[in-house]
């Protein structure tokens, strides 16, 4: 059977990883000089109780030597492994990943990495996906190429409260537009070739829930993987959910936590919303 | 100490720890290098730890060989690799290690093959490699080695010199071949790390260890002169802002030469000058007017080499062009009618790139108009007229430009900043224009000023200066109480099923005043998000949006 491997800011938590059979790969995220595994080492809600003034954490990918440590893991059980990680314009995860491809002893393991060019559920819904068709049987060759084609339906969309942690964690990418504005505003961004670009400019917290509900709800028969995510306001969260399920009855709406290394660049009070659209066009 | 003729294991040991050294002294000013590829300021840090790493591994090695040494290294390094340029560094190790293999001592000839190999794997290791970073500094490394060993060199120490030589003028070519160094006005950090731990073992083998404790890394200065560093969108950038004349720049090779004589000399002549270099080659860079001047100048202290003068307005129309990329709102341009610098500072920092000034009793004409139209760098203009009085004017610019004009018909500023805030930045300029235009009706606006005149409107007798309050251009509360005005008007806003107030001041009034005005609102109204920002418009004391 073919084995999946992740990195932790897909926000696939232990229990989900452990159920679906999906190896994680943590990255490591930094206050100081202290350093923490993501996920494994430090929880969401201890991460954000550090995020507290102006302290910036910062986070490093996983070395090749961890991926190849995996890799060798796995080979023991299996011919066949997916590595799919967070956006390359994001982390260099892809590039340890991809490294590591030359440090396994076994011969005959084939290993496919896919550049996700997304994170958190984003990822998440991909990778979900990959382990049920590996689950059901699927060849390497299939898992990857139907992976593959699904990142073009993949999106993410997240109601930020500041853009501050990602301006100063060099993540900003094509929203650079929206810093500096002289109102309080509340954007709105999404993921745009791999980096984050910008959808929306709302005034209010509850105009932002109302954008993320509305994005779902135009897709409305056409949704083939749906997640919502918070960092600290599970309320919002929850009460998202809520509406999308009174909408949505037979959807599967999965729920996590943004990762301490996505909280770094994301600052408190993310809200996000990612869907996965199902075959029909637009 | 004598400098080395070739490496053991133990050298090679104690030239890395060294190297190692020199790096941790300048951390903090690779890490001010970093844009690339993720502006996040750690690559130096990630290469250092790196570096750390790989020397954890051979603090233990066995040293009886060069090669024993350079593979604990490079495993080291792989197993620590902390960042993009953590990995790449690995990588290099790795290569060195690798062409290493075998080799018990390390001369001129070994470390060229070590170089060659360590930038394959550089670039191996690389899925999308891009020139212009730590990989070109590698390769060309490799390059300046190799070709002094094939020249029958064998001396480890003039290698090293070659190759650490090549590394600097790699480093200082970065922003050439990279686009966003040279927006960011840096060379590449990966590569200045690289340049500073080659160099740290370059000066380990010349056996300046030592001396080494009391000196610093060189930071590379850029080869080409390097664009202003703050964003600005194409037009705001002012014509006496855009620098002129020639950038010049030169080898200048001769014997005592004094780069502070030179420096005294040249400051006169130009801007952004840097002499950098020893007694025998001197790099200059400057900014002039006379560039003929400059060279005369110095080719009476010795010979020129790499001369190259280019002509900066040239370069700043690249400049403009690069900017262009940048603009906040794509290939859309945003133009609007505001009165007050507070205003215009809001409209700016929400994107729009032409401010035309004016409103009530200044209206701007077509042709003010059409002028900022054309000066916009987006052939799809949006404009925002801001006022009932000038949305004529604006279109009549569609009569007049051959530019894809829409207006959207604001008539107060806060509809113009709803509008602003609707815009989409996926959609194209048809559904902006549409998306901006259902927004005008999410807002009302409130407007206090004094009448004029005494008269009577829906039945209410107002006096001449009397404080009156316009709900959306319609007068709908007189008084002689200020305060009282803003309420009543606020109330027949609907405030009470509203989210957000933001509350612009005028000219005339401090923001103290605007202040407990907003906590008279919040008596009323706690449950609204509450704005105060200074408008600096004339005539209306207050300017309300009610979303």
């Amino acid at each position: 059977m073919v084995k999946i491997i992740t990195d932790s800011t897909s926000d696939i938590t232990r229990d989900l990883a452990k159920s679906i059979g999906v190896t994680v790969v943590p990255l490591t995220v930094f206050f100081g000089k202290e350093s923490f595994l993501d996920r494994v080492e430090i929880s969401t809600e201890e991460f954000y109780k550090r995020l507290v003034g102006d302290v910036f954490p910062t986070t490093t990918q996983p070395s090749p030597g961890v991926f190849a440590e995996v890799y060798n893991q796995l080979a023991e059980e299996t011919s066949e492994i997916l590595v799919l990680v967070i956006s390359s314009k994001l982390s260099g995860t892809y590039q340890s990943a991809i490294n590591a491809t030359s440090m396994i002893k076994k011969k005959g393991v084939k290993i496919e990495v896919i550049d996700s060019r997304n994170t958190a559920m984003a990822l998440g819904l991909l990778t979900i996906k990959a382990a049920e068709m590996a689950a059901a049987g699927a060849s390497l060759e299939k898992v990857a190429a139907a992976t593959r084609e699904s990142i073009a339906r993949v999106q993410p969309v997240m109601y930020f409260e500041t853009l501050k942690y990602l301006a100063k964690g060099g993540r900003i990418g094509k929203a650079q537009g929206l810093v500096g504005s002289l109102l309080s505003i509340k954007p709105i961004v999404t993921l745009d070739d791999g980096e984050v670009a910008p959808l929306v400019r709302v005034r209010s917290k509850k105009a932002g829930l109302d954008y993320l509900y509305n994005f779902v709800a135009g897709h409305a028969g056409n949704i083939e993987g749906l997640a919502v995510e918070h960092a600290t306001s599970p309320e919002d969260a929850d009460a998202l959910v809520e509406r999308l399920a009174a909408l949505f009855p037979k959807e599967k709406i999965v729920r996590s936590t943004v990762s301490p290394v996505l909280g770094t660049y994301m600052g408190p009070n993310v809200v996000g919303v990612f869907l996965l659209r199902g075959n029909k066009p637009g | 100490m004598q400098p080395f003729r070739n490496l053991n294991g133990t050298d090679f040991k104690e030239m890395f720890s060294v190297a190692t050294g020199w790096l941790e002294k300048s951390v903090a000013e690779v890490n001010a290098l970093n844009v690339f590829p993720v502006p996040d300021g750690d690559t130096g840090t990630n290469m250092l730890l790196t570096m750390h790493s790989a020397l954890e591994e051979i603090k233990e090695a066995d040293t009886a060989s060069v090669s024993t040494v350079t593979r604990a290294m490079s495993h080291g390094a792989l197993m620590g690799a902390r960042g993009n340029s953590g990995v790449i560094l690995s990588q290099i190790l790795s290569g060195l290690a690798q062409g290493l293999e075998n080799a018990e001592f390390c001369d001129g000839a070994a470390i060229a093959r070590a170089f060659e190999q360590a930038s394959k794997a550089a670039y191996k290791g690389v899925t999308n490699p891009v020139e212009g970073t730590i990989l070109t500094v590698i390769k060309d490394v490799a390059k300046a080695a190799k070709t002094r060993a094939l020249n029958g060199e064998g001396d480890l120490n003039l290698i090293m010199e070659e190759a650490v030589t090549a590394a600097g003028e790699s480093v200082a070519n970065t922003p050439t071949l990279l686009k966003v160094l040279r927006e960011a006005g840096v060379v590449d950090a990966g590569g200045q790390g690289l340049y500073i731990i080659l160099d740290g073992a370059r000066r380990y083998l010349r056996g300046e260890s030592e001396a080494m404790q009391f000196r610093k890394p060189q930071i590379i200065s850029s080869a080409i002169p390097l664009a202003p560093v703050s964003f600005t969108s194409p037009e705001n950038i002012c014509d006496d802002e855009i620098p002129f004349g020639y950038c010049t720049n030169l080898l200048l090779k001769g014997q005592s030469l004094d780069a502070d004589k030179i420096t005294r000399r040249l400051e006169k002549k130009g801007e952004s000058l840097v002499v950098v270099g020893d007694e025998s080659t001197i790099r200059i860079h400057i900014h002039t007017l006379d560039p003929g001047g400059v060279i005369s100048y110095l080719t009476t202290l010795g010979t020129l080499d790499n001369v190259n003068i280019q002509n900066m307005d040239e370069q700043h129309e690249d400049f403009l062009e690069m900017q262009k990329d940048k603009s906040p709102t794509g290939d859309v341009s945003l133009v609007a009618v505001v009165a007050g610098e507070g205003f215009a500072e809001v409209f700016t920092s929400l994107g729009v790139s032409q401010i035309v000034p004016g409103g009530q009793t200044m209206n701007p004409s077509t042709k003010d108009i059409l002028q900022a139209v054309e000066k916009s760098g987006s052939d799809n203009i949006i404009i925002l007229p801001n006022n009932k009085n000038i949305i004529l004017a604006a279109e009549q610019t569609l009569k007049v430009s051959k530019k894809n004009i829409k207006v959207v018909p604001t008539k107060t500023m806060p509809q113009g900043v709803a509008a602003l805030l609707a815009f989409d930045y996926d959609a194209d300029f048809e559904t902006n224009h549409r998306l901006m235009s259902e927004a005008i009706d999410t807002v009302k606006t409130i407007e206090i000023t004094r009448a004029v005149r005494s008269t009577t409107i829906n039945g209410m007798n107002i006096k001449r200066k009397q404080t009156i309050a316009i709900l959306d251009g319609g007068i709908v509360a007189a008084c002689n109480e200020p305060d009282r005005c803003l309420l009543d008007a606020l109330a027949k806003a609907g405030a009470a099923g509203a989210e957000v107030i933001t509350l612009y001041y005028g000219s005339d009034v401090e923001e103290a005043a605007a202040q407990s005005v907003a906590a008279l609102i919040n008596q009323d109204y706690p449950q609204l998000q509450m704005e105060v920002i200074k408008g600096g418009q004339q005539h209306y004391s207050y300017i309300l949006s009610v979303e």
